[in-house]
């Protein structure tokens, strides 16, 4: 009787013992860092690529952490000055908006893919007529 | 083991399966369509309203009802979408065409619409100038047929040439189809409805001339030596001019290397030659004797922030800078306007 005892007081042990809420924390959305020096990898005009068409090789485009860009070698871009940048979101960013100093602000979608386990940053814009679509696609200095 | 399937039991049996006949009435409805000729002035001047005319066949292997698609190929710069009306005439009936939105998606365009699906099948129809558009409109009201009809029609169109102000060369095309059956065949034979029995069909026009107007001649018909690309730029764009050493022969035929000699005009007046043999100005062989180079008209010209470059005029020469082409193989020099419209 007493050993029966024991197994039911056993089972009742495990039983408690075995299942307990776990809470998990919803893991937040790290906020998207651009900062960094990035270089131009591919070029279209009009859905034409002219990356090799054109010297693209000298122009960086520089975020640091405090929220300024600078350009550098300069080529026909969003903005002609350099300034402040923001996204209108940390984490999830849908446009990225230029305010180069002197000028008009301008924003564009945001365009940040992970390409080969690296991420790019994608930039349409219409620096002459607004026919002609440019697209630069940007990465990191190594 | 036998089981016996129920017995299915659908309520609206009827109102079901006449939906169902009506929706195959719609989607295998079909008229062949061709165009047997087109009647249109041979030369028009800058701002007139031309007169073009489009005979139609139609064989129809169906009962149906459909709306006719017209698309007619021209160049951006005469803003066909408000210059370009049309009617039809024919055996099924009177009416005027209207312009398809550009919201209204194509059957069988993967999503395209009409315009975007035009060009992707037909693309520029010959033409040498990428700056053309399709313009698509359709018949107001659909047409009914029958299996075995065989219809004739005619297209009135009136297309007011040259709003870009331009004297003009172009190859105009045309496309007629339905709003059913996009650009497909059945693959069967239908007498001289295409190889395939297509129910639809491009014609392409004889070379069309525009003359008057103030601006510079655009030729999309004939090989020029040198292209602007894109045909409508500002000097904060990338501009790429290519030079075709085998249209013509000229003192440049069989050169290893050619060079931009160019001379920008800013709208202050100033006037900026960059005319160096140097790889600012180098022309890199691409292929077929074509020569290219791509260049950043503000930079090259290094014009100051408060300037813009309203024209240029250019030369292409050889490494020594002394044989020097200019338009038309003669000693005057292309011409280029920043401009966007």
């Amino acid at each position: 009787m007493n050993r029966y005892i024991l197994h039911v007081a056993i089972c009742i042990f495990i039983f408690l013992s075995s299942c307990k809420v776990e809470e998990i924390a919803p893991v937040a959305e790290a906020p998207k860092n651009i900062a960094g020096s990035w270089r131009v990898i591919k070029a279209t005009r009009n859905g034409t690529d002219i990356t090799n068409a054109f010297d693209f090789t000298q122009f960086r485009l520089q975020f640091d952490s405090a929220g300024n860009y600078t350009l550098q070698h300069k080529l026909p871009f969003l903005v002609n000055a350099n300034g402040k940048v923001e996204l209108d979101d940390p984490a999830y960013p849908f446009k990225i908006t230029f305010r180069p100093e002197g000028g008009t602000a301008v924003s564009i979608p945001f365009n940040y893919p992970t390409v080969t386990g690296t991420r790019q940053l994608s930039l349409s814009f219409s620096p002459g007529c607004a026919l002609n679509a440019y697209i630069y696609t940007l990465q990191r200095d190594n | 083991m036998n089981m016996k399937l129920p017995r299915l039991r659908i309520k609206g049996q009827r109102i079901w399966m006449l939906t169902a006949l009506v929706i195959l009435a719609i989607v295998f409805s079909f008229c062949h369509i061709k165009i047997t000729k087109v009647t249109i002035p041979a030369t028009a001047v800058v701002g007139d309203v031309v007169p073009i005319k489009l005979d139609l066949d139609l064989s129809c292997n169906s009962d149906g009802s459909d709306k006719l698609i017209l698309g007619v190929l021209m160049p951006k710069g005469w803003k066909g979408t408000q210059n370009l009306t049309a009617s039809y005439t024919g055996s099924k009936g009177n009416g005027n065409f209207v312009m398809t939105p550009l919201s209204t998606l194509a059957p069988h365009g993967d999503g395209k619409n009409w315009p975007d699906y035009m060009r992707a099948t037909f693309g520029i129809a010959g033409n040498l100038i990428d700056d053309m558009e399709w313009v698509v409109m359709q018949s107001d009201v659909p047409f009914s047929y029958a299996n075995g009809d065989k219809i004739t029609g005619s297209l009135n169109l009136q297309l007011k040439v040259g709003a870009d102000n331009n004297p003009t060369i172009v190859k105009l095309a045309y496309v007629v189809a339905n709003t059913t059956n996009g650009f497909t065949s059945d693959g069967n034979v239908d007498a001289g409805y295409g190889a395939t029995a297509e129910y639809y069909n491009e014609y392409i026009g004889d070379c069309f001339t525009v003359t008057g107007g103030t601006g510079d001649l655009v030729d999309f018909c004939n090989p020029q030596l040198t292209t602007v690309s894109p045909p409508k730029s500002l000097d904060n764009d990338l501009v790429t001019l290519t030079f075709n050493s085998n249209v013509i022969k000229t003192d440049l035929t069989g050169s290893d290397a050619v060079y931009l000699c160019a001379t920008g005009i800013t709208n202050d007046g100033r006037t900026i030659i960059i005319c160096e043999q140097t790889d600012k100005t180098i022309m890199k062989p691409t292929s077929g004797g074509r020569y290219e180079i791509t260049i950043w008209p503000r930079a090259f010209f290094g014009v100051n922030d408060s300037q813009t470059l309203t024209n240029m005029t250019y030369f292409i020469t050889d490494k020594t800078g002394t044989k020097k082409i200019g338009y038309g193989n003669t000693s005057a020099p292309f011409t280029y306007k920043f401009k966007c419209g």
